[in-house]
């Protein structure tokens, strides 16, 4: 078993870190050319930056907006974040293990702040699973894989957890500890590929819906010759009629709304 | 007080239901068009439809931006379900079809099989067989029952905008033939129909109702406010949803009698007239076409400025996408008459008589004008300036909530039942909370949907234009007679003058 763990948390790690850099590299640098071709495309430069600005810092650190809607899951999602961004990466023996291998470090949270931490990620992550469960909307809404990533992403602090401060044998310590690591690279592999990506591009929604709305001119026209209707806009009767216009009731001329 | 969202969260009884769901429409048209939506739909191509779908957005695709936006969204929607407590319609169906999240997923799905390299591989290894004909239905009656009031979209912590979603939906729909009958009809009269405006209202009507206008004025308070017309080289030209000239007699007068006030030149145009753009609810092309038509209304009268009247939708597209299809940071800039307003009564050049509404006012802010913030507290400035009973609804502003009429549904008179009893449920509890005897909508759609509104849910209130009640207690400078002898003497000066040098 302990080769198992070694692996995982050395070649394995490694791999499934470099993937994550790497792949949430390729979509941020894939969503800024986009914008800069939106941007490009319109002859219309004039972009409310500062409205953009605003609604991203807003939504970065949400404090003032979490009252608005589901208060109560907001505030336990909000803190689940913080939680899930703050430990892993403040975490000593995180860290320690950082330092063996890349030679350098930074800080750590103290022990028992960390634990703390652990815990409220825990049942934030909990409260947020059942906040969807319970909700008869977002259980609507859901699909399969909504319900299952919270139990996930818990999954890797729950076991970090038991393995570093429970009394436990050596055998279930190990086993903590697999599944630990595991689940750990397991979640850092699919980050790029799955909807975890929104750690990077949430940030850039607004700025790519604020660059949608801006519509490059002359664009309507071309769609319509693209689709073969150049000469017969939405507008003119009978627009998106292909059948002999006898076989249906022609529309009645000169038709105007009262 | 407390926001109205909570406490009505009720679903809607069996009879309401019923009530807003009942299709006007006849059994053999939804089964010859395929199509179960309750708005009419002129004929269209039913053949091959998924086909014809995938090839317009391919499309639309191609040549606009929304593939951006698209990418981005697929990528991070949460499904999360905020954005369903900010949905009035959501609140009143309570059905999860209702949910932004879903409506846009419905399109966002058919992104992800068809335009993305993963659902492509996907759906070969699944087999899945792609766009089926029922979604499309689907997809054209949900979008609909959208009022693209874009309050979701400040709600949503990965920042989707569900209504650009929603607007680029109706495209594709549009682009294949659905489009509601009402818009389709109103936008060919406006765009290749002999009177040129959405309404129909030929020039010499418009002249006369421009004359009668000014007499009522001139009767109720004794002074001549022109309306004027084809006046080249004005400061202002002034558009405003072409249905005012038959509607709103009194929102049009009290904006004349501001622009008398001010004394700024201002001209209606006779080439072009109606600031109504229906493209913002289904279509680029029809959005650019229409503003090209004011484009070139302002240029051939060599105005400086493009003034918008009552009319949110009509305001915000010549706001923000006047610059997009008329010149960029060239284009003219855009003036609302609710900023010019109120800019007019901070200088002191308008004064308002604070005795004359004592009755109880609310402000209903239109989607359209204060969802970005453009204009919110404007108008309320006015307001208090001179309503002294003046009470806010809740929520308000930025966070409003829409009159239930909003995307263009406002003119589809066979939904109406589904906007009074669905729509705006919440609107209406709003408005009856507050007590105010008038609710002021300086919008022509809210105007027409809340006055329905109030009727369909028995409230009593009447809805008026913010110049509406302007024109009641603004109080004008000079007394007819003596402006006549001014205006005589000034005319004889200067002929005099002119005799002088000749």
């Amino acid at each position: 078993m302990t080769a198992w763990i070694d692996f995982a948390r050395g070649p394995l790690f490694r791999f499934c870190f470099a993937l994550m850099v790497l792949g949430l590299l390729r979509i941020v640098l894939i969503t800024l050319l986009g914008v800069k071709e939106a941007y490009q495309r319109n002859t219309d430069k004039i972009v409310s930056w500062r409205e953009i600005r605003r609604q991203t810092v807003g939504w970065l650190f949400p404090v003032g907006r979490l009252w608005r809607q589901r208060p109560i899951y907001s505030v336990l999602s909000f803190l689940f974040h913080a939680g899930m961004i703050l430990t892993p990466l403040f975490l000593a023996s995180h860290i320690l293990l950082w330092r063996n291998s890349v030679g350098f470090g930074w800080p750590a949270l103290p022990q028992e702040v960390a634990n703390w931490l652990v815990l409220l990620v825990i049942f934030t992550g909990i409260g947020i699973f059942l906040g969807r469960v319970l909700h008869s909307g977002a259980r609507k809404l859901s699909k399969l894989q909504d319900f299952l990533w919270p139990l996930l992403m818990i999954t890797p602090f729950a076991t970090g957890y038991i393995a570093s401060n429970a009394v436990i044998s050596p055998r279930t310590y190990q086993g903590m500890m697999l599944v630990h690591i595991y689940a750990g690279d397991l979640i850092l592999l699919m980050i790029p590929f799955t909807k975890l990506a929104h750690c990077v591009l949430a940030p850039l929604s607004q700025l790519v819906t604020g660059i949608a709305w801006k519509f490059p001119a002359g664009a309507g026209d071309r769609v319509a010759e693209t689709l073969g209707f150049a000469d017969r806009p939405t507008w003119v009767p009978q627009a998106r009629l292909a059948t002999a216009p006898d076989a249906v009731e022609p529309a009645k001329k000169g038709e105007i709304r009262k | 007080m407390a926001s109205v969202m909570k406490s009505l969260a009720r679903p809607l009884t069996p009879e309401e239901r019923e009530k807003a769901f009942a299709s006007r429409k006849k059994a053999e048209v939804i089964e010859s068009q395929r199509l179960p939506v309750r708005y009419h739909v002129e004929d269209f191509d039913v053949e091959d439809r998924p086909r014809r779908f995938l090839e317009a957005f391919a499309s639309i695709l191609k040549h606009t931006n929304y593939r951006l936006a698209l990418d981005h969204y697929v990528r991070v929607t949460a499904r999360c379900a905020r954005c369903a407590v900010a949905c009035p319609i959501y609140d009143a169906t309570h059905d999860p079809r209702d949910i932004p999240c879903y409506r846009s997923e419905l399109l966002l799905s058919i992104y992800r099989r068809h335009f993305t390299v993963s659902g492509i591989l996907r759906a070969r290894l699944l087999g899945d067989p792609g766009l089926t004909d029922e979604k499309i239905q689907e997809l054209a009656d949900s979008y609909y029952n959208c009022t693209a009031c874009r309050r979701c979209h400040f709600d949503c912590p990965m920042g989707i905008d569900h209504a650009l979603v929603t607007h680029l939906g109706r495209y594709i729909l549009s682009e294949i033939g659905i489009v509601p009958r009402a818009l389709a009809v109103s936008v060919r009269e406006q765009l290749i129909g002999a009177t040129g405006n959405t309404s129909a209202i030929p020039v010499p009507a418009l002249i006369d109702t421009l004359e009668f206008l000014s007499e009522d004025i001139h009767d109720e308070k004794g002074i001549n406010v022109p309306f004027p017309v084809d006046q080249e080289g004005a400061e202002y030209i002034f558009f405003t949803a072409v249905s005012d000239y038959m509607m709103e007699a009194d929102t049009l007068k009290g904006i004349a009698t501001v622009m008398k006030a001010t004394g700024d030149s201002w001209t209606i145009g006779t080439g072009y007239y109606d600031g109504i753009n229906y493209g913002l609810f289904y279509s680029d092309q029809v959005m650019e076409h229409a503003l090209q038509k004011m484009e070139a209304e302002a240029r051939r009268l060599k105005a400086k400025k493009i003034l918008m009247g009552e009319c949110g939708h009509a305001s915000r597209t010549a706001k923000y996408f006047y610059p997009t299809y008329c010149g960029g940071k060239d284009a003219l800039p855009v003036i609302s008459i609710l900023e010019y307003t109120q800019k007019a009564l901070k200088e002191g050049r308008i004064k308002l008589d604070p005795e004359i509404v004592s009755e109880g006012v609310t402000y209903h802010d239109p989607c359209n004008f204060a969802r970005t913030g453009w204009i919110v507290n404007q108008p309320r400035e006015v307001l208090k300036a001179f309503c002294p009973a003046y009470v806010e609804m809740a929520p308000n502003g930025r966070s409003n909530l829409c009159c239930g009429g909003g995307g263009g549904t406002v003119s589809l008179d066979e939904v109406r039942a589904f906007r009074t009893t669905v729509g705006g449920r919440l609107k209406a509890e709003q408005i009856r909370r507050t007590g105010a005897n008038y609710c002021v909508a300086p919008c022509a759609n809210c105007k027409k949907q809340l006055r329905e509104l109030m009727e369909d849910q028995g409230v009593e209130c009447e809805i008026l234009g913010l110049h509406d009640l302007i024109y009641r207690a603004i109080i004008l400078p000079a007394d007819p007679k003596s402006e006549e002898e001014e205006a005589g003497s000034a005319s004889t000066s200067a002929s005099l003058s002119t005799g002088g040098t000749s």
